[in-house]
């Protein structure tokens, strides 16, 4: 069993503090993804893990061992690269057999080990291969052929995908989840992508300037977002936040003065607001219905439609400016420049407060659960 | 430009206005004169100056007759030795430097490589003299040194036995230019990605097993051009031996090598008057050794590395 | 060499790199420093205790005040100056337009003409030296600096050459094609667009070539040992082999002709060494 434990992990370089303080408990064979904007600290975070650099306080812990000191060969982990790091001169057969040979195995288990881990990977007949000699595909696999051959207990990924085409990306993904399936271990996996995320994540760690955001399971974070930028960051096209004022407090809603003048109920606990407090509205762009009455009403210009088919995304301007998108239906005949009106349920609204943190919803999930997370995934899709 | 006559051409002046200049100086002072001895090897002269083609016999006579031979193939071995000991010392030591510089977050390594590098960028002549002066045992300096640190007795005055004057003489020459591999070689391994040290780190290798299976093989084709470099430099030197021990390469001619060999051979020395056609036989030798060395180098050496590179 | 993080043995073994650093330096500049060091000492004083720093005492220019009244070192170094910088001049100019020449324009005999540039980066030019006396006797040019300027021009060229190729080649066909549909000269777009492009590279080059030159002693030795003519190496080498028992006399040449160097050396190291490791020559 190897459950991994990160205890108030800190990381400075120099005097530029990196990471300030990270916990998180991953268990046993968990698909963990670190996901969040681009030098927030994932990767440094995952080479921590790896034992590649220093931890400057904290603790933590693989399986029941305290590892901080220990070297990245002796934590049982290994490792994919963003850029697979294949050693130039060494054969396919040769990338994938170096740690084993290091550590002084014998020359018919290595062989037993590549080969199977080859099999695995549909990669047999490239084993006498250098790597220029082989496409991106196949050098990623290359990569991942190296981890698994050290049978580590948990996989350490960096954007593995990333320099992959589309295409290739969405078929590597798929087949990263079931390799995750096929071999039962821990996988941390970083990325940038929320799609990836919010495919392959058991558990989802939401990354922001070198603190943990919210950690959850995608629905969760969907569903709930602890804070602004979660709410920002999961999801696409992103939610639309409009400022407001608390105007009224309800029993299990509250009303919100909105900035362009509109008037909205949200069914959210109020927890310490009171009447007057300033606080932003989100609502994602699918929750928002063309034409209807459903709640709140909002009305703007449209100022482009883009057309993928199976929806529109439609883009308004509020009469205070402020932009928002709406998914339309994909026979939406709203064209540039008309004006008109869109609505949404107050059950769909997240309201968060001055300090961007989430009120609780109350009616959140019960209402749409699976086919909205069905859409979210049909949304990712297309996004590539 | 070979033109059809129904597209009339203007003769491209603008090119021969920017090969010219140079191609013209390169060809007379470099190219010609270096076909022109070779050519010259083949011609002798008699008493009155005249010269007259004679074929291969000056490279008879330097091969051959024991006179020309023997100083020939002195020369030729104390050069080949010279060459080893550079490859042995000077190119190993250049690369545990830069092994050294390159690791990753050391601080002061820029200072170490300007520092380190200083005495390459100093004349060979004044380098020679100054390791004159230092080994010299009138002034002392190094029997001084050596007995502080207790190893005085091995103490000799180095530059004067036959024994000892070439190995000495090579190993100034590579204490001056150690920084030409060591630089060449840093910049080698800057070029390594780090990803790829990572990567072996987390496949278990200690330092040294980084090194040896990982950077080193990338670094090869690096030290292969270190070595033609070597080589050429090194069947090319005249300047240490001149200054230090002047055209006789004395003592006895233990620290002749084939640039001094040339010098003396087309200037002459005490008795035996120079001759140019002899001299011209001379380089024409140097320039095969040279050229079988770089073409080895060419199309065997570095073909075959070419191959890791990714 | 990768230092294992979180180790305890990682200080020691920074340390440990450095001590090697550290007494390799040592090594490299101890030699240099003495002599420098003894110029500015009393005969009495070189012997005695060659280590220590002149003091008060022992301190004496007598060394300086020979040399320079009994050669003419302003001479040499001037000379050396000359020859150096025109040299230069000409390498990076005729380099530069070669260059050009050979990676821009498809002509009969490019690659012959390539090959034949490239055969002088790694042939010396010293093998060719019976005949370059020869034609500079017949050119009524021995003993003089043009001599001395001719031959560098035709042995730094070459590697100009070829790194000035590589770069040039990097510059973006954009650039000259714009320039040509506004029917700019051929020698317009040399000499405006792609000359100061290239200058980086000129800054590499330029010390390539300089100090091969400043430090020969074989051409000046052989084309130009007048009196007049010397080089302040050959003249370093001839005044030494004259007065080599006045110790004071020859540790001040050497001083004189090494510091100007490392003065040199120090306010350029930067520059030599980026041109050094950047890879423009591989
Ligand atoms: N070796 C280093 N030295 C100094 N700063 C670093 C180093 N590595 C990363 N950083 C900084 O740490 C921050 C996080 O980097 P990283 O973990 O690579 O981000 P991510 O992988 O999320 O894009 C960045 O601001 C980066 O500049
Ligand atoms: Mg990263």
């Amino acid at each position: 069993m190897a459950d991994v434990k990160l205890s108030n992990i800190k990381k400075s370089y120099g005097d530029t503090p990196v990471l300030h303080g990270i916990d998180l408990d991953i268990k046993h064979g968990e698909f963990v993804v670190l996901v969040g904007a681009s030098g927030c600290g994932k990767s440094t975070l995952l080479r921590l893990i790896a034992g590649l650099e220093d931890i400057s306080s904290g603790e933590l812990h693989i399986g029941d061992q305290q590892v901080n000191a220990l070297a990245p060969a002796q934590r049982g982990i290994a490792m994919v690269f963003q850029s697979y790091a294949l050693y130039p001169h060494m054969t396919v057969f040769k990338n994938m057999s170096y740690g084993l040979k290091i550590a002084g195995k014998g020359k018919d288990f290595i062989d037993a080990k590549v080969r199977e881990a080859a099999r695995i990977l549909h990669i047999d007949h490239l084993l006498e291969r250098l790597p220029r000699e082989l496409s991106g595909g196949q050098r990623q696999r290359v990569a991942i052929g190296r981890a698994i051959v050290r049978d580590p207990n948990v996989f350490l990924f960096d954007e593995p995908l990333s320099n992959l085409d589309a295409a290739l990306r969405v078929k590597t993904r798929v087949e990263i989840g079931k390799l995750h399936k096929e071999l039962g271990a821990t996988i941390i996996y970083v990325t940038h992508d929320q799609v990836e995320a919010m495919t392959l994540g058991d558990k989802i760690v939401v990354m922001n300037q070198g603190r943990v955001e919210q950690c959850g399971s995608p629905l969760e974070l969907y569903q709930h977002p602890a804070t602004r930028f979660v709410g920002g960051f999961i999801g696409s096209p992103k939610m639309n936040f409009i400022d407001g004022k608390v105007a009224a407090l309800g029993g299990d809603h509250i009303e919100i003065q909105l900035s362009n003048g509109c008037r909205s109920r949200a069914c959210v606990e109020a927890g310490d607001l009171k009447v007057g407090d300033p606080v932003t509205l989100g609502v994602r762009p699918e929750h928002i219905d063309e034409r209807s009455d459903a709640g709140t009403m909002l009305s703007g210009d449209v100022t482009l439609v883009e057309r993928l088919g199976e929806a529109s995304f439609i883009y308004l301007t509020l009469s205070d400016g402020t932009e928002i998108v709406v998914r339309g239906s994909g026979e939406s005949t709203v064209t540039t420049s008309e004006h008109i009106k869109v609505s949404f349920a107050p059950h769909n609204a997240h309201v968060f407060d001055s300090n961007d943190r989430a009120l609780r919803r109350l009616k959140a999930g019960n209402v749409h659960s699976t086919a909205e997370l069905a859409q979210l995934k049909a949304v990712g899709q297309e996004a590539f | 430009m070979s033109q059809p006559s129904s597209i009339q051409r203007r003769f491209p002046w603008h090119i021969l206005f920017f090969l010219a200049p140079g191609l013209l100086i390169y060809v007379t002072f470099s190219v010609y004169p270096l076909l022109d001895t070779l050519w010259l090897g083949l011609f002798q002269e008699d008493e009155t100056g005249q010269r007259f083609f004679a074929g291969i016999s000056n490279y008879k006579t330097l091969l051959l007759d024991a006179a020309w031979s023997e100083p020939f193939w002195n020369a030729l071995w104390n050069n080949t030795k010279f060459f080893l000991i550079h490859m042995l010392v000077q190119n190993p030591i250049g690369l545990f430097l830069a092994a050294l510089l390159s690791s990753p977050r050391l601080r002061l390594s820029n200072t170490y490589r300007t520092l380190i590098f200083m005495p390459t960028m100093l004349s060979v002549v004044i380098i020679g003299f100054v390791w004159q002066l230092l080994l010299s045992p009138i002034w002392g300096i190094s029997e001084g040194f050596l007995y502080s640190i207790g190893l005085g007795q091995y103490f000799d005055a180095w530059l004067g036995k036959e024994s000892s004057a070439l190995i000495t003489l090579a190993l100034i020459s590579v204490w001056q230019f150690v920084g030409i591999p060591m630089m060449l070689i840093y910049a080698a391994m800057l070029s390594i990605p780090d990803d790829l040290i990572d990567a072996s780190v987390v496949d278990g290798s200690s330092a040294w097993q980084t090194f040896w299976h990982v950077k080193l093989p990338l670094i090869l084709p690096t030290i292969g051009m270190v070595s033609i470099l070597t080589f050429v430099a090194n069947f090319n030197a005249f300047e240490l031996i001149y200054a230090v021990k002047g055209a006789l390469a004395g003592p006895n001619f233990s620290t002749d090598i084939m640039g001094t060999l040339f010098y003396r051979t087309f200037f002459g020395f005490q008795l035996q008057s120079g001759s140019i056609t002899m001299g011209a036989a001379v380089a024409t030798l140097m320039f095969l050794i040279i050229l079988v060395g770089v073409m080895l180098y060419l199309f065997v050496v570095q073909r075959r590395m070419k191959r890791f590179q990714l | 060499m990768i230092s294992l993080p979180g180790l305890k043995h990682n200080t020691g073994k920074t340390l440990m790199t450095h001590a090697v650093l550290l007494t390799y330096t040592v090594i490299a500049l101890f030699p240099i420093l003495v002599i420098i060091v003894n110029a500015f000492k009393s005969r009495k004083a070189i012997f005695k205790d060659p280590l220590a720093l002149p003091s008060l005492d022992s301190f004496s220019l007598a060394g300086f005040e020979q040399v320079l009244g009994r050669a003419d070192f302003g001479l040499y170094f001037g000379n050396s100056m000359i020859v150096t910088l025109i040299s230069l001049f000409f390498v990076l100019l005729f380099g530069a337009m070669a260059a050009w020449a050979l990676t821009e324009y498809k002509f009969r005999g490019n690659l012959f003409l390539a090959v034949l540039i490239a055969m002088g980066i790694m042939i010396p030019i010293r093998l060719g030296t019976v005949s370059i006396l020869n034609l500079m006797a017949s050119l009524d040019l021995v003993n003089t600096l043009t001599a001395l300027v001719l031959v560098y021009i035709a042995q730094g060229l070459p590697l100009a050459v070829f790194i000035l190729s590589e770069f040039i080649r990097q510059v973006p066909k954009e650039l000259k094609e714009a320039a040509r549909c506004d029917n700019v000269s051929e020698y317009k777009i040399f000499f405006t667009i792609i000359l100061p492009l290239i200058r980086p590279a000129m800054a590499t080059v330029a010390v390539f070539t300089m100090i091969p030159i400043w430090n020969d002693l074989w051409f000046p030795l052989i084309l130009a040992p007048g009196e007049s003519t010397q080089t302040i190496t050959l003249g370093v080498q001839q005044f030494i082999g004259q007065y080599v028992t006045d110790w004071n006399a020859v540790l001040s040449s050497l001083t004189l002709a090494i510091v100007p160097v490392l003065v040199l050396y120090v306010i350029f190291s930067r520059q030599l060494i980026r041109g050094l490791t950047s890879g423009a020559v591989k």
